[in-house]
């Protein structure tokens, strides 16, 4: 092959394998220094990716809406726009199948089904990646938490950025500590 | 050149065999051969060095250093690509030979992955595990024609089968991408067969595109019941008449993995078919369009390749292997009307490989064929008696029959080649 080509080419495959982890930094960081942050209530579970390491599944509590008007068609994708409630948490104040020409803020969410005029969605941002060793006391912990929950004890949330069609999960608490050290905690 | 070539050489010379002269100059050449050719220990262990470093950074990076700042990771995130690349590039500036290309195009390889994996892990990027693959895939596939890696295109055809698979048998969709992928690395390949059709390195990639295209043909059908036996054999058979195209045909069976596949595949496929069960009327359905249209490709191209065969002279003499994949599918059409008819014509079919087998194998002498016609045999009579109702006594005759048919069918062959020998 042409020197010259090889060279050209190899400068190309070069850029592109800097330029899709860059960019996909460049999106999140976007997100995560002028998004605005919003707490979504959630209770995870571990698994494993082999190339990614462990994580926590995370199930949102907001994940419906209603009522939506019964003429809407749903497909892939469920624009859900959210605001801040009253409780500090996030909530839907209306959910569409294609973005809507609005200032407030969104999260594109997967489409589930439709039942009663109430649209059934999943949140995008369900991993958190976590050191090895936590994931699981992760995991456990949360449960407790969940289980013996009264008006007193700590919510487990997810504090995510968004920006646009961007939503950064940056963190997962339990009350106001962050996962990692309410995990560490019980280690000590 | 070997310790043992020498001492044949220096017995030959003793002998007046030949001459000390022919001796020094048969002796030269193979000492200018191993000057020539690149030292292909020394490109292995690179290569498997390459890849255990990068699976390795993979597997620490995965650990989660939570200790560590957003910035320090996102720097560690790139540090593997960037020592991958300067290897690269720099085997391919100084124009390095093969073990160089090969060792950085493994290390490489897996520092794109480590790379947007620790990018996906920092913040948290939600993305399937197909769409992980398909841009790891993406990134690393100029390495192929760039380095002129072989290591490179087996990783992309194992990575792009393991896509294939992700988004065929786990998600349910279509993996049309792994065509794509698929044909990527073809015009590798084809330029491998033209100049360098008898080095090992073409000999494995038999193998690896025959076992890729077979383990991922189920990601893209509906996987309705019984229709996927239909769509496998028709693959098998593609890959046993390739196998007898005249490029692979004299080749040795260890190198032409289509045939060998084809025939095992197709072997084993009858055997299963061979059960009552199996032709159960509540899995006895059609399939989907997109079976259908997939059985009506690799129709075409079964019948494409047997015209080549044909007008290459190579269907004569006749052998049925290479027809098996058609006849199934007649045998399959019958069986909507009555699937007895079905039951036995398969039986039939896969007994008359079996003698088929026999039959070259002793006109060619060859034992191996022979023993493989009687072991088709064998397997196709055990298979029987799982579902049908004969006596103890007839099936332990049959045994005791077959068994001396192993001895007599090679003690006959035996005796053939002794008087051939002799004449």
């Amino acid at each position: 092959m042409n020197k010259l080509v090889v060279i050209f080419g190899f400068l190309v495959m070069v850029g592109a394998q800097w330029f899709v982890p860059a960019n996909m930094i460049y999106q999140q960081e976007g997100a995560l220094v002028e998004g605005t942050p919003y707490k979504f209530k959630t209770r995870p579970v571990d698994p494993s990716d082999p190339f990614r390491g462990k994580y926590i599944v995370l199930n949102y509590e907001l994940s419906s809406f209603a009522p939506v008007d019964s003429t809407l068609q749903f497909n892939e994708y469920v624009y859900v726009y959210i605001e801040e409630g009253e409780d500090g948490f996030a909530k839907a104040t209306e959910v569409s199948p294609y973005p809507l020409d609005t200032e407030q803020d969104f999260v594109k969410a997967e489409y589930q089904y439709s039942y009663n005029q109430r649209v059934n969605f999943n949140l995008p941002f369900d991993r958190f990646y976590m050191e090895e060793s936590k994931a699981r006391p992760a995991e456990d912990a949360v449960r407790d938490v969940n289980r013996n929950r009264d008006s007193l004890s700590p919510v487990c949330y997810a504090l995510v950025y968004v920006k646009e069609d961007v939503a950064v999960l940056e963190n997962v608490f339990i009350g106001e500590t962050s996962i990692q050290e309410f995990v560490e905690g019980l280690e000590e | 050149m070997s310790l043992r070539s020498e001492k044949e050489l220096r017995h030959l010379v003793a002998e007046n065999v030949i001459s000390e002269d022919t001796s020094k100059a048969i002796s030269d050449y193979y000492a200018s051969q191993k000057k020539n050719s690149p030292n292909k220990l020394f490109t292995l262990f690179g290569v498997l060095g390459g890849l255990l470093i990068g699976l390795g950074v993979i597997l620490i990076l995965a650990h989660n250093w939570d200790d560590f700042s957003r910035g320090v990771k996102t720097i560690w995130a790139f540090a593997p690509l960037v020592v991958g690349q300067a290897f690269a590039g720099f085997a391919l500036w100084k124009k390095k030979g093969p073990a160089w290309k090969e060792t950085a195009a493994a290390f490489l390889f897996f520092a794109i992955g480590a790379s947007i994996s620790l990018v996906s892990q920092i913040y948290n990027i939600p993305g399937s595990m197909s769409s992980f693959l398909l841009t790891w895939i993406l990134l690393a596939a100029p390495m192929v024609y760039l380095l002129r890696s072989h290591t490179a295109t087996l990783l992309h055809l194992i990575f792009a089968t393991a896509y294939a698979c992700n988004v065929g048998y786990f998600n349910d969709a279509s993996p049309w991408g792994y065509l794509v992928l698929l044909v990527w690395v073809l015009p590798l390949y084809y330029s491998q067969l033209k100049s360098h059709s008898e080095a090992n390195i073409t000999g494995i990639y038999h193998w690896a595109f025959g076992l890729s295209v077979i383990i991922t043909l189920g990601a893209f059908v509906s996987g309705a019941a019984n229709f996927g036996y239909v769509l496998y054999i028709l693959l098998f058979g593609i890959l046993y008449n390739l196998g007898k195209l005249p490029f692979f045909d004299h080749k040795k069976v260890r190198v032409n993995g289509y045939l060998v596949l084809g025939t095992l595949g197709m072997i084993y496929l009858l055997m299963v078919a061979s059960f009552k069960w199996i032709w159960n009327e509540r899995y006895f359905k059609t399939g989907d369009t997109i079976d259908l249209v997939f059985a009506g490709a690799l129709v075409l191209i079964t019948l494409g390749i047997l015209f080549n065969l044909y007008r290459k002279r190579r269907l004569v003499p006749f052998n049925v292997f290479q027809y098996v994949s058609l006849l199934f599918v007649l045998i399959y059409a019958i069986g909507h009307f009555r699937t007895d008819i079905s039951i036995i014509l398969v039986n039939v079919l896969t007994l008359l490989l079996g003698v088929s087998a026999v039959r070259t194998g002793a006109q060619q002498g060859r034992y191996g064929m022979l023993n493989f016609g009687m072991l088709i045999i064998t397997i196709l009579i055990a298979c029987r008696f799982f579902d049908t109702q004969i006596s103890f006594v007839v099936r332990g005759l049959l045994f005791v029959g077959i068994g001396v048919g192993f001895f007599v069918a090679n003690y006959l062959m035996y005796k053939k080649q002794i008087r051939l020998k002799n004449e």
